[in-house]
């Protein structure tokens, strides 16, 4: 009976020493088996103070954690490092519960030490990692302090709303610290390309295996790794993670239909169609799921406010102006022409994906080239000249350039129905692709005396899930501040009254710390926006997502969205055969 | 000649740093720098970009900028790669080296099939052959090889589909697992065909021998071909049944990765061939009947010389001059790559990798690039002269 009690006590000694993160999958898999996709370029690097891309970073999230994420299911904060955490201070301070147990793939613990040394790193201007921006907040620093071993805290100079997403990556103290003490070039020095994968550490669900330069990285379980299925089974469930360099769309989706990568984004109605093809030709058992989604990235035209031309300046001022503008883009010719069918409107700035801040209920200066008309001749432009196009009473042409990046087919498309349909009421829009660069100049580059060349530019930006972390586009003197740019970082010399409300809602959205009036604050930016067109936005493209049959734990048709993907988590996708 | 060679190369000198100066302001006459894209990234702040432009130098007057990046050369260091934080050379070495594996691949099928069937089109003109050849020349002229290479792979889709067999690869240049197992027994059957056409063409070569004759260029081709298919399943014959069915790449001995990489390199060099092969084989046809036309050869065919000297001995000769010239030109050509079949079938050459270094304007992979080539194309110049004046007795530089 002693024996009994003891092992009893041992057992539950065992249980508050493991504390694991549950993965909650869809359905309950096994352990075993491959999973390969196809990524368009390299890592550059395995260094997570270092990597800016996307093609680095997608692959040190499977090997380095972070404190905190978004649920896949409700798009709350979730631990993954974090078990728990507790607010205090009205939101000014955050203490952060680390899971005891929890260790790297050579066997150290993971504990408050990594955690507070890579918050360091990362705020340390000197290395300038790419995740700098979570440790400042309007030019002051948020403070993170180790509490004991398995304990931290975040003291914030305001409260705000983000401060439970932490997403930047936690690296290991042992590894790091020597160098970093030994200046910032060995840290950056660290764990390259050509570093042996067996010395890249993990604390995430898989390790690095091998890499071999222009054609894969592969991943293998990293059995160390501190989550567990809803059983308590150890996860990850798949024993190996292959990335093929494919630098093809074509070819990309050629491995995908041969059978060789299981997962596929396709990007247009005919890739689409051709896996449908080969579905129903029975040569590849697969699932694709077109327009379950519409991608997070939005297109979107925007009007130079500080133009040199001071006639042109005034005009892109005037929101009747901007409104015949959007009532000139026909979005259905855009969808069906530039995407191909597959793609959504888009009325306000949130992503529609991003459901728990997105609203339809917006002001939509629809297609309509007779309003367009009848808005512009109330700006003075009732006549037309000779030519055929629009003219005030002192005769000045309404013209303008329109331009957008060279090569980015969608936008090129866009920009041309755009042009054709204003053309057609008589404003005489000149468009032409640039260069990347070059447009990038003309929009956030302006001369000493403020003002810039450009007239309008079609551009888009990658939107996220957190609407505060797009401040540097909406507050005054952000830097993408991009229809109205102020200089050195001040407010613009010439404020309408509008920006000084999205001003406003950002930062009150930024600091509120109640969910639902937060998507009050944002539900009415999405109003101020739509409703003043400081950007007119156009089309966003589908996501149209396709995978083999073989992988398990992935999310039905209806779950799907761009955000999280195809599955909840990695940890809890496996293989059926 | 020693002064000619010497005079060559302190030319070099000169050109060398013309040509990087050149490069280096046109890549910086560019707009935008390697962090003009994180620009639109609504995350981060003017401080943060200000600060990461100062970090890689790139506030840095141009001048300080060149004659940095020209000290480091001159040392015999490319410099640092913007976007992988690590040497130069580390970034690009091993993607030369998976470009020449297709270079020299096609470089060599194009020479020997371009040349006889140039040779086979001039003596035999307009006819039916002559005239088959020249389409299927201007065929290969005409479609870009990186639209080729996609249909390459989907034609590879198609043929694995009809025969439920991997018969060819969907691009890339080695697969993750080889299946040794396979190998192994396609050796075991192919062996014994192989080995015949050996023992056969031998034969051949032997009895012409024994008659005093040369070997004809067919019986050459057969013997290689077959001698080196038979001699390369050895390996898979001796080795392939100790060995597991499946290994991973890197764990599987030599033979068997040579032959993934093959295997691979295979539709990729049909692609990059057959442009390569259409112009030269069109040139060497020019060539032959250009010689063909020459009184030298009336005069040889007058003596009563047999039509198979006439042709290989005095025609051919003469024909190939232009060629043996050209050969250091090729030079550069090993560095450069094969060009965006590269890319359209995802073989890990250089042609990627510069493609992302351009559009990253990652300068010094750009500059190192145009430097490892700008050297080995003034040395190529300099090669071909001299290879001009070894082969042609009429030119001599004095």
């Amino acid at each position: 009976m002693k024996k009994l009690l003891i092992l009893g006590m041992l057992a539950l000694a065992g249980l508050a020493l493991a504390q694991p993160k549950v993965f909650k999958g869809t359905e309950p898999g096994r352990a075993g088996g491959a999973y390969r996709i196809t990524a368009i370029s390299d890592p550059r690097t395995w260094n997570p103070f270092v990597a800016r891309e996307t093609s680095s970073t997608d692959i040190i999230s499977l090997f380095l954690p972070t404190l905190t994420g978004y649920s896949p299911y409700t798009q709350a904060p979730e631990g993954n490092l974090a078990k728990s955490w507790e607010v205090r201070n009205n939101g000014l301070t955050v203490i952060f519960r680390l899971r005891e147990g929890a260790r790297w793939s050579d066997g150290q613990a993971i504990d408050a030490d990594d955690v507070i040394f890579s918050a360091t790193v990362h705020a340390d201007q000197r290395v300038n990692s790419n995740s700098r921006s979570s440790f400042i907040l309007d030019g002051q620093p948020i403070r993170w302090t180790k509490v004991d071993q398995f304990t931290v805290r975040a003291d914030f100079p305001k409260p705000y709303a983000p401060a439970l997403i932490q997403g930047w990556y936690i690296a290991p103290e042992h590894i790091f610290g020597p160098a970093y003490r030994a200046g910032v070039q060995q840290l950056q020095a660290l764990w390259n390309l050509d570093t042996p994968p067996a010395q890249v550490v993990s604390g995430g669900p898989f390790k690095l295996d091998s890499y071999v330069k222009g054609e894969r990285v592969v991943l293998v379980r990293n059995p160390n790794y501190w989550g567990v299925d809803d059983r308590n089974n150890p996860v990850a469930y798949l024993e190996r993670y292959t990335v093929q360099v494919v630098p093809d769309l074509n070819a990309q989706l050629a491995r995908f239909l041969a059978g060789e990568a299981d997962t596929f984004a396709a990007a247009n109605a005919d890739q689409v169609a051709q896996v449908l093809e080969r579905i129903r030709g029975n040569r590849l058992r697969a699932e694709i799921f077109p327009n379950a989604d519409v991608t997070l990235g939005t297109n979107f035209i925007v009007f130079n406010w500080n133009h040199k031309d001071p006639f042109k300046e005034s005009l892109f001022r005037q929101v009747k102006f901007r409104r015949a503008m959007a009532h000139l883009m026909d979005k259905k010719s855009m969808i069906e022409v530039a995407l191909g069918g597959l793609g959504q409107p888009q009325w306000s700035p949130i992503s529609i994906p991003n459901k728990a801040f997105f609203t339809d209920d917006v002001v939509k200066y629809e297609f309509s080239p007779q309003k367009a008309a009848q808005l512009l001749a109330e700006l003075g432009f009732r006549s037309k000249n000779r030519d055929g196009w629009l003219v005030n009473a002192q005769g000045k042409v309404l013209e303008f350039n329109l331009v957008t990046n060279q090569g980015n087919n969608v936008r090129e498309r866009i920009a041309q129905i755009f042009r054709d349909e204003a053309r057609k009421i008589g404003v005489k829009v000149e468009y032409r692709p640039i260069d990347f660069n070059e447009l990038v100049r003309q929009l956030t580059s302006p001369a000493a005396d403020g003002t810039r060349e450009f007239d309008a530019i079609l551009i888009g930006l990658t939107g996220g899930i957190e609407p505060a972390f797009s401040r540097n586009v909406w507050e005054l003197n952000g830097s993408l501040h991009m229809w109205n740019l102020g200089t050195g970082g001040k407010n613009p010399a010439k404020v309408e009254a509008f920006e000084v409300l999205i001003d406003t809602l950002m930062k009150r959205g930024a600091t509120t710390l109640d969910q639902a009036q937060r998507r009050q604050i944002y539900v009415q930016f999405q109003k101020v926006v739509a409703e003043n067109l400081p950007i007119i936005y156009t089309v966003a493209p589908a996501y149209n997502p396709a995978r083999l049959t073989r992988l398990g734990g992935m999310f039905p048709k209806e779950q799907i969205n761009s955000i999280t993907g195809q599955a909840p988590y990695i940890e809890t996708v496996f293989a059926k055969e | 000649m020693f002064a000619y060679v010497v005079r060559r190369l302190l030319q070099l000198i000169p050109t060398f740093f013309g040509a990087t100066l050149l490069a280096f302001l046109v890549i910086q006459l560019a707009p935008g720098d390697f962090v003009t894209r994180l620009e639109l990234d609504p995350t981060q702040d003017r401080e943060s970009i200000a600060n990461l432009r100062q970090q890689l130098g790139l506030d840095q007057p141009l001048p300080v900028q060149y004659a940095k990046w020209l000290s480091g050369i001159l040392q015999g260091y490319l410099g640092l790669s913007l976007s992988y934080k690590t040497d130069v050379w580390n970034v690009i070495g091993q993607r030369i080296l998976n470009s020449m594996v297709l270079v020299v691949l096609a470089t060599l099928m194009i020479y020997l099939i371009a040349i006889p069937i140039g040779v086979y089109s001039a003596i035999r003109k307009y006819t039916w052959p002559d005239r088959t050849f020249t389409v299927l020349a201007f065929l290969g002229l005409a479609i870009p090889n990186f639209f080729f290479g996609l249909i390459m792979l989907f034609l590879a889709v198609w043929l694995n589909d009809l025969t439920n067999m991997r018969i060819l690869p969907i691009g890339g240049m080695t697969t993750e697992f080889i299946h040794l197992g396979n190998l192994t027994r396609t050796a075991q059957i192919l062996f014994p065909f192989a080995l015949l056409g050996t023992l056969v063409f031998a034969g051949l070569f032997w009895q012409r021998s024994r008659r005093g004759q040369a070997a004809t260029f067919g019986i050459w081709v057969g013997l290689v071909l077959f001698g080196m298919s038979a001699l390369l399943m050895l390996w898979p014959l001796l080795q392939g049944p100790g060995l597991p069915e499946r290994l991973p790449y890197s764990d599987s001995p030599l033979w068997a990765r040579a032959t993934n990489v093959l295997w691979h390199a295979f539709p990729v060099v049909i692609v990059v061939g057959t442009s390569g092969l259409a112009g030269l084989m069109r040139v060497m046809r020019g060539q032959m009947l250009d010689v063909l036309s020459q009184d030298y050869i009336r005069t040889a065919r007058a003596k009563g010389l047999n039509e198979r000297v006439v042709i290989y001995k005095h025609a051919l000769r003469n024909a190939v001059i232009p060629f043996i010239a050209g050969i250091g030109g090729l030079l550069p050509g090993l560095i450069g790559g094969a060009g965006l079949v590269e890319v359209t079938m995802a073989w890990p050459g250089i042609t990627p990798a510069l493609l992302e270094a351009i559009s990253a304007i990652d300068i010094y992979v750009i500059m190192g690039l145009i430097t490892i080539t700008t050297v080995l194309l003034m040395i190529g110049n300099v090669v071909s002269d001299l290879l001009l004046a070894w082969v042609d007795p009429r030119i001599r530089y004095s």
